[in-house]
């Protein structure tokens, strides 16, 4: 093999300056933290309900410290969001799509990257908004009542959970589909075959 | 048999339109890394209600995982991994089937301390979310390498593997 020739894969086999993508893996941590916020003050705010079955399975449960959970998680998320953003937005300008091609639900690769920058802001901005909306709740409006949560913020919530996964969708599609900063998909459009010495060679550089 | 059961797989070799366990183990990553940052802060603040959302992170990360690894097993199973990631792909389900152990050891170790010494934990506990945290990010390095590098259930992937080029 002639490894002159590929010099220019050598510098960056996934057209990023680094081995493996960072905004997906921040993304685990902004999806993870606040579907379980949610989850959790949902669960806390049902507490009357689920006694019986903290009880069967001999859990000692209070529900301040259910809602303790739903605060400190979306804390959480909102503070690591900022990041995941920030590497989104550097990962989509570096991405190199092929443009003759559609995903799954009709778009092409420029309009899924426009549509997944432009949610990713707006998701920024609603979580950041549910902390603060969250933590009136917690320190000011609710703080002597039993439950820490409105029922129209958890409503607001779910609504979040729907627009993620769409969002998540056509992150998904950039990967999966259009193959956006994926080793092996870049090697196969440019007609080389990703065996193991040739990953190896591109992966050690 | 079997197969004709499914609905035919997509262009992701998949009968449904998108990888799940992905989906599934942004639950069990966050919620370990979480529970191990709040039982620092805990451990070494002497800050009680942390410890506690320490628990819940770590309880919650444990019912997931086992869902993280049944979608796991699936997709590895469909994935048609090329010579270059047998070995890889062989040592991510290894270390996944593992975890969801060492996750319910630690979790049931923790609700046993929870019940004792609510409002502390001991330094052996601090050392084991400290080997838990090396595994898991290992682990997140490893998936990482069968999408990113590797590109399983990619179309580009899908279509070589289908095209008889891998």
């Amino acid at each position: 093999m002639v490894l002159s020739s590929l010099a220019p894969l050598l510098a960056a086999a996934n057209g990023l300056p680094y081995r493996i993508p960072i905004h997906p893996n921040l993304v685990h941590l902004t999806l993870g933290l606040f579907i379980l916020a949610i989850a959790f003050d949902i669960v806390a705010a049902l507490y009357p309900l689920e006694t019986p079955i903290f009880k069967f399975l001999a859990i000692p449960v209070q529900s301040s410290n259910l809602y303790d959970v739903g605060w400190f998680n979306l804390v959480a998320a909102a503070i690591i969001t900022f990041f995941t953003v920030a590497a989104g937005f550097y990962e989509i300008i570096l991405a190199e799509p092929p443009m003759d091609m559609v995903s799954p639900w009709g778009l092409g690769a420029m309009d899924t990257m426009i549509w997944h920058g432009v949610g990713g802001v707006v998701l920024l901005g609603l979580i950041v908004g549910m902390t603060i909306w969250r933590g009136f709740q917690r320190y000011v409006w609710r703080e002597d009542r039993a439950r820490q949560v409105q029922w129209s913020y958890l409503l607001a919530g779910l609504g979040i959970f729907v627009l993620m996964f769409a969002h998540g969708t056509l992150g998904a599609h950039l990967a999966a589909d259009f193959g956006v900063h994926i080793t092996a998909d870049r090697l196969l459009r440019e007609g080389l075959t990703p065996n193991a010495q040739l990953l190896n060679i591109l992966i050690k550089h | 048999m079997l197969e004709n059961l499914l609905p035919p797989l997509n262009s992701h070799n998949l009968p449904y339109p998108d990888t799940i366990h992905p989906i599934v183990v942004h639950f069990v990553i966050a919620m370990v890394l979480f529970a191990i940052v709040c039982d620092a802060i805990g451990f070494f603040n002497k800050n009680p209600r942390l410890l506690e959302v320490g628990w819940w992170n770590i309880f919650a990360a444990t019912t997931w995982i086992f869902v993280a690894v049944i979608f796991g097993q699936i997709e590895a199973g469909l994935a048609t991994p090329y010579p270059a990631v047998v070995s890889d792909l062989n040592l991510h389900t290894l270390i996944g089937w593992s975890l969801s152990a060492i996750l319910a050891v630690i979790t049931g170790w923790r609700y046993i301390i929870r019940l004792r010494t609510k409002d502390s934990l001991p330094v052996a506990y601090m050392g084991f979310n400290s080997f838990l945290l090396v595994i898991v990010l290992f682990q997140v390095y490893l998936g990482d390498k069968l999408v990113w590098v590797y590109g399983l259930h990619t179309e580009a992937v899908v279509e070589a593997t289908r095209g008889g080029l891998l």
